[in-house]
């Protein structure tokens, strides 16, 4: 049972939505339909919603986008629940810290400088990403990871080929592995990514590395796919994944 | 067709050389047979495997992965959860992804399962051994994209090979990449005939690292040896600075010899080009390799005729038999 700032106490094996009172089920949705402004495309907004699930379905306000086109602004209580109990005890949910605590968690979890190689990979000359989460200056008032006491930074800037990088964070002994690659749909980016992942098996060193990789179309899905620990995607700050690599090295310490 | 052809190997390992090649209709197809013969098997995927779209193209549809009652499963508690089929959870790997940690489970109930396990070759070769131990007759690891690691001889016995009109636009180009993969695949096995003072143990820095100039100086330094050992990955960097400091050699011809198949890494040339040039590659364990399959069909783009593709394969491939699972010809096939 979780607590609610009112108070209240939440079933988070069955958690529902909330608007105005915790178990309400209340959900604010839009859609537009291709259909006159009118009472039957109200009507027509009201039924869709009872097939989608929501019992006492309202429209709270409907316009006219243009000719033959509705917008609408529903609400609906919604009669689904999710177990969040079991799934965030799945293992894939990373609890954030902010900068201060990463210090406080590596110097009493990990206790030595934890060290970092990172690069923008293959033929991929856009550095920025690698730099925004390395280097001192970061990116929106967030400094990189270069500025954190816990960490041992070593980026290496664009084009790197993958065979160089790992040269490079075996001689280092590297903890963690970052790399940022600009995905297109093109499979020369990914088959680049996925060498670094086979380069590093060769080596025998997989379990000793954290491999993360990041870029604007990266997701945790994508990751797994590639064979990375953590893919990072648009809105990634350099806590987060400082947040992972010391929550991931204190894991596997303490399962060796 | 393929069952029989698979049936010694105890860990598969299914590798496509790139996505979209039909690697997971080929594991589908697998585990039809598997049931028909009321096999138990276990599963286990290096990437995500039964995803309903694709996690790089969301316009292309996945084939479902369909598993019998009994079946031994390895993916993420929450996959196993979502899929929303009776299961029983045996153990917690301790493995973590990205989606969560590995558990391995046995299925109530038919249905369909996304299959996430661990990528770790090392990881993947103990859930496999986790799943013989728990009653499956055959392991078969899915793999990801174009990642071999797991079809490495110290994870699996037996290799299939997906590939497809993906790779290329061009049928003969598509044949090619084919071929090379499989050269790579199929290295032969190194001989113990040399002797000590020929072969030499190269430090992994100059293998990974080197610029052609050491690669030369490594040369120098080593007059007599015509064996290289590298114990990790070989790429083709420092093969292209071994070509390139050779003329001083007089032209003799060198062996490289690596752990594995998977330990190579080539891109633009196959082992064979270099073979002429004088460069041997060998491997110390070599992979079986069962069965090549094809994907005639490059999604959102084109299809080559699926007969004439294995036609091509078939005659620039010997000595393994080349499969279209999609194909009527498959069901009507001979027996092997």
């Amino acid at each position: 049972m979780g607590r609610a700032g009112s108070g209240r106490e939440i079933d988070l094996e069955r958690v529902k939505p909330y608007a105005d009172h915790l178990g309400d089920g209340i959900v604010q949705f839009s859609f537009t339909l291709p259909v006159p402004y009118g009472l039957a495309a109200r009507k027509a907004a009201q039924e869709l919603a009872k097939k989608l699930g929501f019992e006492h379905p309202e429209v709270v306000h409907y316009q006219r986008l243009t000719d033959g086109y509705t917008y609408f602004v529903m609400f609906g209580e919604c009669t689904q629940t999710v177990d969040y109990a079991s799934l965030s005890n799945e293992g894939f949910d990373i609890e954030y810290m902010s900068e201060d605590e990463i210090e406080v968690f590596a110097s009493e979890r990990i206790g030595r400088p934890i060290v970092i190689v990172g690069a923008a990979t293959g033929t991929d000359t856009h550095s920025v990403g690698i730099d925004a989460m390395l280097n001192l200056k970061g990116f929106h008032g967030h400094h990189g990871l270069e500025g954190y006491r816990a960490f041992e930074t070593h980026n290496l800037g664009s084009q790197v080929p993958n065979s160089v990088l790992v040269s490079k964070a075996i001689d280092l002994n590297a903890d963690a592995i970052l790399v940022s690659q600009t995905v297109t749909q093109q499979n020369l980016h990914i088959n680049n990514l996925t060498e670094l992942v086979e380069i590093v098996e060769a080596e025998g060193r997989r379990r000793q590395l954290i491999l993360t990789c990041g870029g604007a179309r990266v997701s945790n899905e994508l990751a797994k796919e590639l064979g990375y620990d953590a893919g990072f995607s648009k809105g990634t700050y350099p806590h987060h994944v400082a947040s992972f690599i010391v929550r991931e090295l204190a894991a596997r310490a303490a399962a060796a | 067709v393929l069952s029989k052809l698979i049936a010694p190997a105890r860990r598969l390992a299914l590798v496509g050389l790139a996505k979209n090649t039909g690697k997971t209709e080929t594991l589908a197809s697998i585990l039809r047979e598997l049931a028909e013969q009321d096999r138990c098997v276990g599963v286990t995927s290096i990437g995500r495997d039964g995803e309903e779209h694709d996690v790089i193209d969301a316009r292309i549809d996945k084939p479902r992965i369909v598993l019998q009652t009994g079946s031994l499963v390895a993916s993420t508690g929450a996959l196993m959860r979502t899929s929303g089929v009776a299961y029983e959870r045996l153990a917690q790997t301790g493995v973590r992804t990205p989606l969560g940690e590995v558990v391995i489970a046995r299925l109530g109930e038919q249905g369909a399962i996304e299959v996430a396990g661990p990528s770790a070759a090392e990881d993947v070769r103990e859930v496999s051994e986790a799943m013989l131990g728990y009653g499956a007759e055959k392991v078969l690891i899915d793999g990801a994209i174009d990642r071999r690691a797991a079809s490495s001889p110290a994870v699996a016995d037996g290799l299939v090979m997906a590939t497809g009109a993906i790779l290329s636009e061009n049928i003969e180009e598509v044949v090619a990449v084919t071929r090379d993969a499989v050269e790579l695949v199929r290295l032969p096995k190194a001989g113990n005939e040399v002797s000590e003072d020929e072969r030499v143990a190269l430090p992994r820095q100059i293998v990974l690292n080197g610029e052609p100039a050491e690669i030369a100086a490594l040369l120098r330094e080593h007059p007599r040896a015509s064996t290289f050992l590298v114990e990790g990955a070989l790429g083709e960097r420092f093969l292209e600075g071994l070509l390139a400091a050779r003329p001083q050699r007089a032209g003799r011809e060198l062996r490289i010899v690596v752990g594995d198949p998977t330990k190579v890494f080539l891109r633009h040339r196959g082992p064979n080009w270099y073979r002429r040039q004088g460069l041997e590659i060998e491997v110390l364990s070599t992979i079986d390799l069962k069965a090549i399959t094809v994907n005639p069909v490059a999604p959102q783009s084109h299809r080559f005729d699926s007969k004439r593709l294995r036609e091509l394969i078939e005659a620039t491939i010997a000595d393994v038999p080349v499969l279209d699972v999609l194909d009527p010809s498959y069901h009507a096939a001979p027996e092997p």
